[in-house]
């Protein structure tokens, strides 16, 4: 079975944020990039349905030269090969999605992974756009797989600690939860090796983003906070007053 | 990053007498191990602090004369000309980064044992010290005490000479002006006993007399101990401390105001297990309230909110620290730049004052493995130059102190990539664990200031849950290999007392447990009577006895030692965990070593018993902490199994271990172990300490024999 898992290099801010000059940004100097979590999770089921099943674990994603970095930590924890879609710049959901679709189309996958959302943009919507563009059924938020022969059989977490099973059919785009698995660790020879696979880079003839950033920035602070004080047993009284009188 | 504005108060200047001090932050007077016979370690630890942005920072204690000497343990000396050549190089390489020096003058009385000097010292009246062994002083006339504040005057010239612009009158510790001012010292019925005014007036004439002397030049400072805990017999505040400050707060320049006497001085420099942070600012406030002068006063400040409050609220004007300085030297920059989660805090372990009361070797830090090392091994704290074979790949396998150490300096060394593989799910070994403890939970600060480094560093990466084999390891991909698996507690009662195990010692039985299986894995002993074997002398016995007491047990501590946890007299926690484990009513028995453990009970014999009997305890469980050994058997497997020419054939061209794999010691030599191996990761046999510096004379083969045919003294440059 052929797999392909859509995975994003995410970026992370540390202490300190400035925006680029056209504010439409932030300045890639405060930020760090990692391989998203949830896709690290996406990746791991993949490799773990290879390994029990056979067949080819495919990773792709849509970025910079710089975001090899996180398809080679893929191709270190075990994914067979590697794609990069070039041309597809910024945070636009259905903008990737549709970069995607153009590689689900190329390499006629039969499982479609994606991790639920990405942690520096979190809208959760490529995958779910993905699975429209192709037209293949889709199921969100997976918290257990199983794949045999005919539908696979899907846990779809919902709120509350409920949890729904679905029966689906693949070819199937479903996105993975984190805690579905124990995502390995690649050891340095792995690494290595991975620094010298090729990765195929592909160019996306999709159509442009349907949505823009005008602007980012820092929230204004908000007014009306009440700070309590350092004694803990008084700021303990004082939150139980709040929540009496709010409450009741 | 900016300095957060609350903070700006620590920035303000000050002026102390003639001086002005650039910022807040003051070294307090504290020992390392040098004195003035180390003088380039003195210097550059001190300077060390300037660079890190200190204003002042001040000598340990300074002798004043050869009646006063110290030997065994390590003051500096200010006793003649020589001295001061030596102590000038601290003052030069302060005044460098623009910060004060200070020297502590000291005068020990009949603290002073001149195990060196073979002199006597004077002092107020001949009772021997309540500090050191068969050690009197002469009970000073009036003659004595015209020359004792000679004395004072003499070393005071020779601070400024020496280009100290803080020079102290000290008192505090029980020492000589404050000797004078305690009933508990002080039995004279002349005019320097009795009343308080008779009480004071040592101490009142040498600060006038060294004001008079060298104070248009330098600060006068006095420190003074504003209680000792003694109840009437000792310096009380009220009674003899704010009455002194408003008699001579004219001549002082600045008070340096803490606690305790000399035999207890854990109320003063005090660990973490009994207090937290400005413990002694009542105190300080109380001082401030009546002096017109800055107060400094310590409190082991590591929090820059709480010192900024103490000198918003008006407590104390200058925020000393002597611990924290040590645990981290930049300190003060590190507030200014507001990189707060980059302080590597103080734990209050006072494992750096456990040497000064051993004895005088160089101070050691758990938290910062470059302390004392500043000279002798050339180690900056906060600078690391880049590996000359940073192009490899390393592995350190174990994330306890050691392994977290060594994999932060790797990565700040700039190694290519390092991978930190740690078996449990989170960081820091048995540091994970012994937080929990009763009493040690700042001790935690080892592992969270490591856990932030090393999540800074983009070269490194924690890999959690995950147990090696060696044919793991050997396939890694690592061109360095390092194993940090440290130690676990001896399950069979092996011992350093006996060299042997002891019958019926088997920590696989439920009613026996050792540390690593109580506090790490959740191991329950059943029953009310818990019978602990404690051969380690530490902080490991004493705290499960403390442990099980809280939780309602009845607790025996046996041990074939003299004292229970003998090393905590030097760390200066044994006076209170006495009082603790006494007010907890756990039973201590010492000198007993155990011949068997049966079920139910413990059998143990008098360790200068020639005829063996045996006393018997009841015990539902028992606790064995008599020895660690080493993890090291992932070492052993890669040296021993595969071998260093089957890792070779893997690309594995160096193995090390480090830290308690090694051999089982303190934590700070476990950090210790760590640091060294990074540091010189690029020597050329990493396996090896390099040499380090030694200040030491070194004879001239121009020496000349005498007429006996003797060596004599140094003729070099002699024609």
């Amino acid at each position: 079975m052929r797999t392909l898992v859509c995975i994003k290099q995410v970026k992370s801010l540390g202490d300190e944020v400035e925006f680029t000059a056209d504010g439409t940004d932030v300045d890639p100097d405060y930020l760090d990039a990692a391989l998203n979590e949830w896709d690290s999770y996406a990746t791991e089921e993949a490799i773990r349905l290879r390994e029990a099943g056979g067949g080819e674990v495919v990773v792709v994603t849509c970025g910079p030269q710089e975001s090899e970095a996180a398809l080679r930590r893929c191709l270190a924890m075990g994914a067979d090969r590697a794609i990069r879609v070039e041309g597809v710049e910024g945070h636009d959901p259905i903008r990737v999605a549709r970069a995607l679709a153009e590689v689900v189309h190329d390499e006629s996958p039969e499982l479609v992974l994606c991790g639920v959302q990405s942690s520096d943009a979190v809208q959760a919507a490529t995958g779910t756009a993905l699975a429209e563009l192709v037209g293949m059924p889709c199921v969100a938020v997976v918290a257990k797989l199983e794949v045999g022969s005919g539908p696979a059989r899907v846990h779809r977490e919902l709120e509350g600690g409920l949890v729904d099973l679905v029966d689906v059919d693949l070819p199937a785009v479903l996105t993975i939860q984190t805690g579905i698995n124990e995502p390995r660790y690649a050891n340095l020879r792995a690494i290595k090796q991975a620094e010298q696979v090729e990765i195929e880079v592909r160019q996306s003839s999709a159509e442009p983003a349907s949505s823009r950033i005008r602007r980012m920035f820092t929230p204004p602070r908000g007014e009306g906070a009440e700070m309590l004080g350092s004694d803990p047993a008084e700021v303990a009284r004082r939150i139980a007053e709040i929540v009496q009188e709010r409450v009741a | 990053m900016a300095r957060d504005p609350k903070h700006d108060i620590l920035f303000e200047p000050i002026q102390i007498g003639p001086k002005t001090m650039k910022n807040r932050f003051y070294q307090i007077p504290h020992c390392n191990g040098f004195g003035s016979e180390k003088p380039f370690s003195q210097a550059y630890f001190r300077a060390t602090k300037a660079e890190g942005g200190y204003a002042a920072v001040s000598t340990e204690y300074c002798s004043i004369s050869p009646e006063s000497d110290d030997t065994h343990r390590m003051s500096a000396r200010l006793w003649d000309d020589e001295d001061i050549k030596n102590l000038s190089l601290m003052c030069d390489m302060l005044h460098e980064h623009d910060c004060l020096s200070a020297a502590e003058l000291w005068y020990g009385g009949p603290h002073a044992p001149c195990m060196e000097s073979r002199c006597v010292a004077r002092g107020p009246s001949q009772i021997p010290s309540d500090f050191e062994y068969l050690t009197y002083a002469i009970e000073a006339d009036k003659d004595d005490i015209r020359y004792l504040q000679h004395l004072y005057v003499e070393a005071a010239k020779r601070a400024r000479s020496a280009g100290f612009d803080i020079v102290y009158v000290y008192g505090s510790h029980s020492y000589l002006p404050q000797q004078f001012l305690t009933p508990f010292y002080n039995k004279r019925t002349d005019e320097y006993g009795g009343s308080f005014e008779n009480r004071a007036r040592f101490w009142r004439e040498t600060i006038e007399q060294v004001k008079e002397a060298v104070g248009d030049e330098c600060a006068i400072a006095v420190r003074m101990s504003t209680d000792m805990f003694m109840g009437e017999a000792g310096t009380q505040l009220k009674r003899d401390c704010l009455p002194f400050v408003e008699l001579v707060d004219e001549l002082v320049d600045v008070w340096d105001i803490n606690l305790s006497g000399i035999a207890e001085w854990g109320e003063d420099a005090t660990p973490s297990r009994f207090y937290e942070q400005g413990r002694a600012l009542p105190w300080q406030a109380a001082v401030k309230e009546v002096s017109k002068k800055p107060v400094l006063g310590v409190g082991r400040w590591t929090n820059p909110d709480a010192m900024s409050d103490a000198i918003r609220e008006g407590k104390l004007d200058i925020i000393a620290t002597c611990r924290p300085s040590t645990s981290d030297p930049f300190l003060p920059k590190k507030i200014e730049e507001g990189r707060l989660d980059d302080i590597r805090e103080c734990i209050g372990c006072n494992v750096c004052i456990s040497r000064w009361e051993i004895g005088g070797p160089p101070l050691i830090c758990t938290q910062n493995a470059t302390a004392g090392e500043e000279y002798r091994r050339a180690w900056h704290p906060e600078k690391f130059t880049p590996a000359t074979n940073a192009d490899n790949d390393v592995l350190v396998v174990g994330a306890g102190p050691a392994g977290m150490e060594c994999a932060m300096v790797l990565g700040k060394r700039g190694m290519r990539r390092v991978h930190l593989v740690e078996a449990h799910e989170d960081m820091g070994g048995t540091m994970r664990w012994i937080p929990q403890l009763p009493g040690l939970g700042e001790w935690a600060r080892l592992v969270n200031y490591r856990k932030i480094q090393l999540d800074k560093l983009a070269n490194v990466e924690f890999i959690p849950s995950t147990k090696l084999s060696a044919k793991d390891v050997a396939e890694y991909g690592a061109e360095i290999v390092v194993v940090a698996t440290g130690s676990y507690w001896a399950t069979d009662g092996l011992n350093g007392a006996s060299h042997d195990v002891i019958p019926g010692a088997d920590a696989s039985l439920p009613w026996q447990a050792t540390p690593d299986q109580v506090m790490g894995e959740g191991k329950t002993l059943d029953g009310e009577r818990i019978v602990i074997f404690d051969n380690d002398g530490y902080f490991m016995g004493v705290s499960l006895a403390e442990f099980y007491a809280a939780a309602g047990k009845k607790v025996t501590l046996l041990t074939p030692m003299g004292n229970v946890a003998p090393y905590m007299h030097f760390t200066l926690e044994a006076p209170n965990m006495h009082r603790r484990l006494h007010s907890l009513g756990v039973e201590i028995v010492t000198y007993h070593l155990p011949t068997r453990f049966e079920a139910g009970s413990v059998v143990a014999t008098h360790v200068y018993d020639e005829h063996g009997h045996e006393t018997t305890w009841e015990a539902d469980g028992v606790v064995l902490v008599s020895q660690r050994r080493s993890d090291d058997a992932l070492y052993r497997a890669l040296k021993d199994e595969i071998g260093l020419d089957g890792l070779r054939s893997e690309g594995v061209d160096a193995l090390y271990r480090i830290g308690d794999c090694e051999a089982p010691r303190l934590i700070a030599d476990a950090v210790f172990s760590g640091h060294r191996l990074a540091r010189e990761i690029d020597s050329p046999d990493p396996s090896i300490p390099l040499p380090f510096r030694r200040e030491r004379r070194v004879v001239d083969p121009s020496f000349v024999k005498d007429e006996r045919g003797w060596y004599a003294e140094q003729l070099a440059g002699a024609v």
